[in-house]
């Protein structure tokens, strides 16, 4: 990571200087026809394929830029377009949803979609019982998979391919596949195979916080695979003179990895954490397989059609028009990923630049 | 007690063992344990009891209904193939080409980077899908206007413009699809583009210096620089496409198993799922031994 700090250093500096250069050359009080005929001096000095090259160049340097500008511009349209949309008619009465004069701006804005969709969605309950399954299980996670990736990264042990190769499979293997396995231990729950034995019954998870922190406590949890695999390579491309330094002073590993290698890898650490509140925040596969009636975000915002009808009109057989609905459930979305996107927003600088700097360019 | 005496080497692999314990111990219980019971399941007839599943034996018989009996299975995996083979290149090429636009210098370049990312953190989660299902139930949307402009028509006139007419449907109509489509690739490109991008900022100076030095035009420093360079992130994102699109519980085969899973009949969707599978390690083995050759490595 170090190297790449130094690397993006001179890389920047090198782009100043030629910055620098340019302007020598566009010099600002010279006319436009004057830089033209002084382009052409330079030219006569050179060889004909040096002009053709330089000329070329000309071209491309002033093209390009007004091109990339429209892709850019394109691209961010068509994905901000859903965002803009959600914001359009989250505020809009429904009645003016079939106002073809309407395009983005509602003639009048309300605040009762919102509202609606928070009653329906039990949203404060429903947020702070995802963010206690949310924030805690990541913080698990983070800490015991940081724990596993360094474990595979810095020592030699037997058996240590096989290992990774457990881990390679678990980025591999769909969850869907061992789920049912997972329910049944969680179902009927059985320590250490005597419990059973001893009182004749089983200790039930179903519907209760264990069947996410379990998980979590034992680096298993939701993509724990990825993110050991990504541990790993921000460990490994740490300097190995960091950890012998530490040895020499009569550290111990495990404190070596706290106090050196921890700090050393900061970046990692935020984008494996963001990552990780991302996928819990967003799952709603394993909440309904362990849940019989779990209040997250996620689900609450995929039954939140089944649940407008019946708790906004108190009628669960009223039929409204699938237009309409759409006010209510754009709304529902709009809340719903206000929290991380305020997060992202306000962490964006280092999610995109740490994951481009950890991890992956070890690889 | 007598004093065991290891070595330096022995001591550090003993403590190696201590930092993947925790791990080891929830993979066995989580990961291991599930995955060799879903395998027996997928020979067996499987009912569930208080406590256990009971089993009946059935050898092959669930594998052999599956792809012999079952109306849609098969029919869906070749549909999944096909999917994934026409995205595939698509993806790669696009979220490339995004990466190096990215990755030079212009006014506002945070604030795209920021908008190209924000995907990720949104597309996994359900509003992704309700979203969409939103912009298909509006009629006037300007998604799809936006997305017309590329469309079939535009390129057929060109096409007649320049003096070449009927070009050929198929391929007009290939276009239009993935044109289309362009909200649900950029929706699906965040971890591609941030993987290329890493690649990109790796590219060593002195190679973008020489090759400034020789006069590369553009188009040449792609080829030649870019491209050598960025090789190996081209496999990863192939790997990671295809897992991605495979694991991907809305694709048709995923459904499939889904639904027959809760249906109650585990052995069956346990057989379902492992030929699945086994298909996509196939897959994966043919692209790494293609791909392979092709990648170019610096430190070789």
């Amino acid at each position: 990571m170090a190297q790449a700090k130094a690397l993006d250093g001179s890389m920047s500096a090198g782009i100043q200087k030629d910055s620098k250069r340019n302007k020598k050359h566009h010099d600002p009080k010279l006319t436009p026809k004057e830089r033209r005929e002084r382009f052409k001096k330079r030219l006569e000095y050179l060889t004909p394929a040096e002009q053709k090259y330089l000329k070329r160049k000309r071209i491309v340097d002033a093209v390009w830029p007004i091109f990339r500008a429209i892709i850019v511009f394109g691209l961010c349209f068509i994905i901000l377009y859903p965002l803009i949309f959600m914001l359009s008619v989250a505020f809009r009465p429904r009645a003016e949803m079939n106002d073809p004069t309407i395009m983005w701006i509602p003639k009048t804005f309300t605040l009762n979609n919102i509202k609606d969709a928070i009653r329906a969605m039990d949203f404060w309950k429903t947020l702070g019982n995802t963010l206690f399954l949310n924030i805690g299980c990541s913080l698990v996670q983070v800490a015991t998979c940081a724990v596993t990736g360094y474990g595979f990264a810095r020592f030699k042990f037997k058996g240590k391919s096989i290992l990774f190769f457990i881990v390679i499979l678990m980025i591999l293997v769909p969850p869907q596949i061992i789920l049912i396995p997972q329910y049944m231990f969680f179902r009927y729950f059985n320590p250490f195979w005597i419990y059973n034995a001893i009182t004749g019954s089983y200790i039930n998870f179903i519907n209760t916080a264990v069947t996410m922190y379990m998980p979590a406590v034992t680096a298993n949890g939701i993509s724990a695979g990825l993110f050991i695999f990504l541990f790993r390579q921000s460990f490994r491309s740490l300097p190995m003179e960091l950890e012998d330094a530490a040895y020499l002073d009569g550290c111990s590993p495990f404190m070596t990895f706290l106090r050196v290698m921890v700090p050393n890898a900061g970046s990692t650490f935020l984008t494996v954490f963001l990552f990780s509140v991302v996928w819990y925040w967003n799952d709603y596969y394993v909440s309904t397989s362990f849940f019989t009636d779990n209040r997250t975000v996620a689900l609450m915002l995929k039954n939140l059609d089944a649940n407008l009808t019946r708790i906004i009109f108190d009628n669960g057989n009223i039929q409204v028009n699938v237009r309409e609905l759409i006010v209510w459930m754009e709304a529902g979305c709009l809340i719903s990923i206000t929290p991380i996107l305020i997060m992202y927003i306000a962490l964006q600088k280092n999610f995109t630049e740490g994951i481009a700097r950890s991890g992956l360019t070890g690889m | 007690m007598r004093k065991l005496h290891l070595s330096y080497e022995k001591k550090k692999g003993l403590y190696g063992y201590g930092f993947i314990a925790i791990w080891f111990i929830g993979a066995l219980m989580f990961f291991i344990v599930p995955l060799i019971n879903s395998f027996i399941y997928s020979f067996n007839d499987v009912t569930p009891e208080v406590g256990y599943l009971s089993k009946t034996w059935l050898g092959l018989k669930n594998y052999k209904d599956a792809f012999m009996l079952d109306p849609n299975f098969r029919q869906y995996l070749v549909e999944a193939l096909q999917d994934m083979a026409l995205k595939l290149p698509v993806i790669v090429v696009f979220s490339m080409f995004v990466a190096i636009i990215i990755n030079q210098k212009f006014k506002g370049r945070t604030f795209a980077r920021a908008v190209f990312f924000m995907p990720v953190i949104i597309a996994t989660g359900p509003v992704y899908a309700i979203i969409t299902g939103n912009l298909e139930t509006n009629g006037n949307n300007s998604a799809q206007q936006f997305t017309t402009m590329f469309e079939t028509d535009m390129v057929d006139q060109l096409l007649e413009f320049i003096g070449i007419y009927g070009f050929g449907t198929t391929f007009t109509e290939m276009l239009g699809n993935l044109t289309s489509d362009i909200l649900n690739l950029v929706w699906n490109c965040g971890i591609q583009i941030i993987i290329f991008l890493s690649a990109l900022q790796g590219i060593p100076d002195t190679a973008k210096e020489a090759a400034a030095i020789e006069g590369a035009t553009s188009w040449e420093f792609f080829w030649k620089i870019t491209l050598p360079y960025v090789s190996p992130m081209i496999l990863v994102n192939i790997v990671y496409t295809v897992i991605d699109t495979f694991r991907d519980p809305t694709n048709l085969v995923m459904e499939r198993i889904l639904a027959v899973q809760s249906d109650w009949r585990y052995g069956y969707s346990a057989a379902m799922a492992w030929s699945y599978f086994g298909i996509i390690l196939v897959v994966l083995g043919i692209i790494f031994a293609v791909m392979n050759k092709l990648v170019w490595y610096e430190n070789e």
